[in-house]
């Protein structure tokens, strides 16, 4: 019987999937179930509309549906499409990362009865602290200015989980290292990230009885961007969909794996799409590229997908553009050039459906410069951000957008950011205390609107008000109060953010008003009409004598480059790249060079 | 799903009680012992209905033992619960709450009631005092009110008003059963109900006499009032709408003459209990709960003893985990020994009171180490007269008819009424033992016990009472080799566990003991002997040492040992009661004194 309390919003919206026999067919799976996803084929709309048609249809409370998914923003849009299917985050639906899975529904309520080897109650080592146990113990390891990479170390735990396997001493400085700087994080009482992940694969491979408890609570789990998602949540997922009877609704794309270097392998989605108990769902129509920028992306892959464009009549812009003065004249170029005749070329066209790509947050500044420098305002969204997105900025800022006008049209939902203030909690609080902060919140809430505020004032009445008592009484959220912190101090005057408005801090993938500066990591998952690419020289992308894994990987990051773009694609090089040791003159990107002549084969230049 | 365990600290009567439980639980116990506050101390953790006021307690319902000691105190019950592995919808909701993971799977439900978390200095008053309900061993992982909504206790409280609960629509059980089937009626159904309504009420209308009478009111009203103010009046059924005739259906008895308020307390009780029953199965059905707690407090309220058997058989066989049956616990307090007599033996919850301890204390046969087979044989023998055993504070296990009908005839004539000291004779009907010092021992029920038993010599072999004596003592006394010990060794051995045992058997014992004469007015009274046999008896009168034991046994056998023993019995003295009797009467006093 399906249970009153779930919208049947999502009946009107599955309509639409008629014309789609791929969306269809995931859409009325009835067991495990892969969807193999091409850019803009309406992937994250199936998995919203299949989540929602399952605890509409399938599952009543208290059992419910987990979706895990790559990160924290693709957790906030999972849900924000959600709840425009009037579904909220419930105590029957997990919508979060790996690593809020493993924190919530593995560690905390079976960790101790597993007898894992982790301090109780667990504690989040902030950034800061676990960045300085990992100094500390490579230092003590292998002395100061050692050449071991923290991010490797990553990799290699996240990668092999059996320590006792010939692949974990194949690294051994990288293991040493690694088994030191837990063993610091234990002295401290503390647990890292990975723990979490490592852990949680731990609990669920070693402990039978878990298997059960988790199909009782989600006998569905939903798995978004599983490429990026490592070997750890393969093994968990594998675990529990083959030997614990959840079912499996996973989605993703191996042409858009870019996640190696965390450990992450797009293989693991091909091979779980090949097993005979999945059905195997290839979504073909892309919705988002005009014809020409589907088929160009298909070339610089270099496989072909048989994607089909759904607007065949559209116009495209692909341009190979030479610039001199190497990545700072490429920003220059776009700014001056590119950017204003792209804003005049289409009616309504906004700086909000521009973004320039590029590969690191050291080009970002540059191009930063020059978006200043032309007077354009920007969002930027790289690792010189100056916070991390994580579940409590999200919140903040979604609260931001419903002070400065969404509460209006009820976008994002009150009951929405009132759910998951709750989830902030270690644990569930009282009734009556729950509604007792409901109520405070919403007062707060009501009381800070304004449609023009700078986000300062905001964000400090929120921390008075309320945040900073949650943050001081939650030691899990300490690694989350730091990226508070940097938002405050962004935020403040004189600080990064300073100019930023409560709309803007509220908006998500930037304002219309702002232009869009992203690495092409952060560009995953996001559309936009013209995409500017800067840095395509050899030497940056692909980096020079790249290993062929690395350089399959960095031909999947030029093709998500590709694939945001709705109309038009600009392709910036200069023919060198700047290091510190001087100009490198080693030509244009070899992908540029591909793509060309592919697209003059096919008469398509 | 079951309760398989129930601890509560400083409440009530209670200090520290701690018990496991069985499939269902049966309280039983004497008055004021805590039956109640048992179910009250479950239902702070499980029942919906109670209110935040309800849960926040007072001081009067602290254990008294605290005296002074109160306030600071902290109040705790909790449940375990179990066997709710095959139930996905049941793991979900315990999700949180797994204390083992078994097998089986253990989840715990706690509540606390205790001084204010961030208090500084100690409590003043209870509005220092904050409750919590949690899952597991964490006090965080807080239960919600849905978690009770959807595994709820249902207290029947004791000597309900079953007659007026039934009469009020709002509460009634009837109630959803009647809307039940007024939903169920399709549009033909309903308008072919509505015109035989209709048509009964003109044929009604239209009789003379009813009109008669109708014009008789109409012109009374117009004498009075002025045929401008009177409106005319009719007589009919009211109302005539569908749904509401339904909701004015009620429940009759004795083929519809009477309604129930005219029925006895015992069938009000009885019908209101079937419609309760009924009322669960829907609940379960609609998805509305996943788990019922049914507890009926002392059920043999108002019934017939016989009816009561019927009754909770009905309620206590239900839970035995069968796919149609609703997902249902039931507990029961009851001092009644016919209830008692066909609860499941494992169910059984006994409450009694410690005086050193000033508090109520607990044993079960949950955790008795009975086998299966053992469990066959006491649920088949306990009968009602044994079903006292449970409320009993000493048990004298005999062989059978003619102990229970003797033992207390010499505890009278020695002066040790068992009425009074709250001893029972139980017959086992035989020489089995065993299962009964498992389910009396100290890992049962913990009720002091003594047996009496014959010796039973076989010839050149060891009398039988060895083997019988040695699989008792195995029990109690788990350590020795009896294996090396010879009869009488093992009898010497076993009297300090209360275990006596005479030289032959019960009869022969007795003739021997002065009781020759009246035995044989007795065997006089009761056989038509030839006068060869009634010589024979006589002659072992005037010698006992001429007893032919075999055949004295034939004789009293041809009564029956239950009969004979029960015509002897107020022909006893203490003078003639057997050693190995007294002994034991000796003991068992001192064990319940």
């Amino acid at each position: 019987m399906p249970s009153r309390s779930i919208s049947a919003a999502y009946l009107g919206q599955a309509a639409d999937l008629a014309g789609n026999p791929g969306q269809l067919a995931a859409y009325d799976s009835t067991g495990h179930c892969v969807v193999l996803a091409g850019p803009g084929s309406g992937k994250t709309k199936t998995l919203v509309l299949k989540l929602a048609r399952i605890l509409a249809e399938d599952v009543r409370s208290p059992r419910g549906a987990a979706c895990i998914t790559y990160s924290q923003e693709c957790a906030r849009e999972l849900t924000r499409r959600l709840e425009g299917l009037g579904l909220r985050e419930a105590s029957n639906l997990f919508i979060g990362t790996v690593h809020g899975f493993c924190l919530r529904h593995l560690l905390m309520p079976y960790g101790r009865l597993a007898d894992l080897p982790l301090p109780f109650p667990l504690t989040m080592a902030t950034q800061r602290q676990s960045e300085a146990l990992l100094k500390r113990s490579g230092d003590r390891l292998f002395g100061v200015n050692h050449p071991w990479k923290s991010i490797d170390l990553g990799r290699h735990r996240r990668s092999v989980l059996d320590r006792t396997a010939d692949d974990w001493e194949a690294e051994a400085e990288l293991a040493a290292w690694t088994e030191a700087y837990e063993a610091e994080l234990r002295r401290t009482g503390l647990i890292d990230f990975d723990d979490l992940i490592v852990f949680g694969q731990r609990l669920i491979a070693e402990h039978d009885w878990v298997l059960p408890l988790v199909q009782a609570k989600f006998p569905v789990l939903a798995v978004d961007e599983y490429q990026d998602l490592g070997v750890a949540l393969d093994r968990i997922v594998r675990r529990l969909a083959f030997e614990g009877d959840v079912r499996l609704f996973a989605v993703g794309d191996p042409d858009q794996s870019i996640y190696g270097f965390t450990g992450a392998d797009g293989g693991l989605l091909t091979d779980l799409a090949e097993r005979g108990d999945v059905e195997r769902v290839q979504l073909q129509l892309n919705y988002r590229s005009a014809a020409r920028i589907v088929s160009a992306s298909e070339m610089a892959l270099g496989e072909t997908r048989g994607y089909q464009a759904s607007d065949q009549a559209r116009q495209a812009v692909i341009a190979f553009v030479p610039c001199d003065g190497g990545l700072a004249g490429q920003a220059a170029h776009a700014v001056a050039e590119i950017i204003p005749v792209a804003l005049a070329s289409k009616p309504g066209r906004s700086l909000g459906d521009i973004a320039v790509l590029y590969k690191d947050f050291r080009a970002g500044n540059i191009v930063a410069d020059a978006a200043t420098a032309a007077g354009y305002d920007y969002v930027r969204v790289d690792t010189a951000a100056p916070y991390r997105k994580v579940a409590l900025t999200s919140w903040i800022e979604d609260c931001a957008a419903w002070c400065a006008g969404g509460w209006r049209e009820a976008r994002p939902q009150l009951r929405g950011l009132l759910d998951r203030w709750h989830g902030f909690r270690r644990t569930r609080v009282r009734d009556q205390q729950a509604r007792d902060e409901a109520r405070r919140l919403t007062a707060l809430l009501w009381s800070l609107r304004d449609d023009e505020a700078p986000a300062r004032g905001f964000v400090a009445a929120m921390r008075a008000g309320l945040l900073d008592a949650l943050m001081a009484t939650e030691p899990g959220l300490a690694d989350q109060r730091e990226q508070v912190d940097r938002m405050t101090e962004a935020l403040a005057v004189g600080g990064a953010l300073a100019e930023v408005d409560m709309a803007s801090l509220g908006g998500r993938d930037g304002s219309p008003l702002h232009l869009n500066l992203l690495t092409l990591h952060s560009a995953k998952g996001c559309e936009y009409d013209v995409v500017i690419m800067v840095g395509l020289d050899l030497g940056s992308l692909p980096w020079h004598n790249e290993s062929p894994t690395k350089l399959r990987e960095s031909r999947r990051l030029f093709y998500v480059g590709l694939t945001r773009a709705r109309d038009e694609v600009h392709m910036l090089y200069s023919g060198f790249v700047d290091t510190p040791r001087g100009r490198m003159y080693r030509g244009r990107s070899p992908f540029l060079d591909e793509l060309e002549q592919r697209m003059a084969e096919a008469g398509t230049a | 799903m079951r309760i398989s365990r129930v601890r509560i600290v400083n409440f009530a009567n209670f200090s520290n009680l701690d018990v496991q439980t069985g499939d269902s639980i049966v309280v039983v116990g004497e008055n004021k012992v805590g039956k109640s506050n048992f179910l009250r101390a479950i239902q702070l953790i499980l029942d919906p209905a109670l209110s935040e006021r309800d849960r926040q307690l007072g001081l009067d319902q602290f254990w008294d033992g605290l005296g002074e000691e109160k306030l600071g105190a902290t109040v705790e019950v909790s449940v375990e619960l179990t066997d709710f592995t095959d139930d996905p919808r049941l793991m979900a909701h315990l999700n949180d709450c797994i204390v083992d993971p078994g097998p089986p799977m253990v989840a715990r439900l706690t509540y606390r009631f205790q001084p204010k978390a961030g208090l500084e200095g100690d409590p003043e008053s209870l509005a220092d005092y904050e409750y919590v309900i949690f899952g597991g061993d964490d006090p965080d992982m807080v239960i919600g009110a849905s978690l009770r909504r959807m595994l709820p206790l249902d207290v029947q409280v004791a000597l309900r008003d079953a007659e007026k609960d039934l009469s009020n629509w709002r509460n009634s059980p009837l109630r959803p059963l009647i809307e039940e089937l007024a939903t169920s009626l399709d549009e033909e159904a309903r308008s072919e109900i509505q015109e035989q309504v209709n048509a009964a009420q003109t044929e009604l209308v239209g009789r003379a006499e009813v009109v008669a009478t109708a014009t008789r009111i109409s012109d009374r009203l117009s004498a009075i009032a002025g045929t401008q103010h009177a409106t005319p009046v009719a007589l009919g059924l009211a109302p005539t709408r569908l749904d509401a005739l339904l909701r004015s259906l009620r429940l009759l008895i004795d083929n519809t003459t009477r309604g129930i308020a005219d029925a006895s307390l015992g069938t009000a009780n009885l019908v209101f209990l079937a419609l309760k029953s009924l009322e669960l199965d829907r609940l379960v059905a609609d998805g509305e709960r996943d788990h019922t707690f049914f507890a009926i407090e002392e059920p043999e309220a108002h019934l017939h003893p016989h009816v009561q058997r019927l009754v909770y058989r009905y309620f206590l066989d239900g839970t035995d985990g069968d796919e149609d049956e609703p997902p249902l616990t039931t507990i029961l307090t009851t001092h009644s020994p016919h209830i008692a007599s066909v609860t499941p033996i494992r169910s059984v919850v006994l409450l009694r009171h410690d005086p050193t301890a000033g508090a109520t204390v607990g044993v079960s046969t949950a955790a008795a180490p009975l086998t299966t087979r053992d469990e066959g044989d006491l649920q088949r023998y306990i009968d009602v007269s044994r079903g006292e055993m449970f409320f009993a504070r000493g048990v004298i296990l005999v062989e059978g008819d003619a102990e229970r009908f003797l033992v207390p005839a010499f505890a009278e004539a020695l002066d040790m009424p068992l009425d009074m000291l709250g001893i029972t004779v139980c017959s086992v009907a035989g020489t089995n033992f065993t299962p009964y010092v498992k389910l009396l021992g100290s890992r049962g029920l913990s009720i002091p016990h003594v047996i009496i038993t014959d010796r039973d010599p076989n010839g050149t072999h060891p009398p039988f009472v060895r083997r019988r004596l040695i699989s008792a003592l195995e029990i109690v006394d788990e350590d020795v080799d009896f294996d090396a010990m010879d009869a009488d060794e093992v009898i010497e051995h076993a009297e300090p566990f209360g275990y006596f045992v005479n030289g032959d058997t019960l009869e022969l014992e007795l003739w021997r003991g002065g009781l020759a004469q009246r035995m044989q007015r007795v065997m006089l009274r009761e056989l038509s002997l030839v006068q060869a046999a009634r010589n024979r008896i006589q002659g072992w009168v005037d010698d006992p040492a001429t007893l032919e034991p075999d055949r004295l046994l034939g004789y009293i056998e041809r009564i029956g040992k239950g009969r004979f023993a029960q015509a002897l019995a107020p022909r006893v003295t203490a003078a003639a009661c057997p050693d190995y009797i007294r002994r034991a009467l000796e003991h068992i006093r001192d064990a319940v004194a």
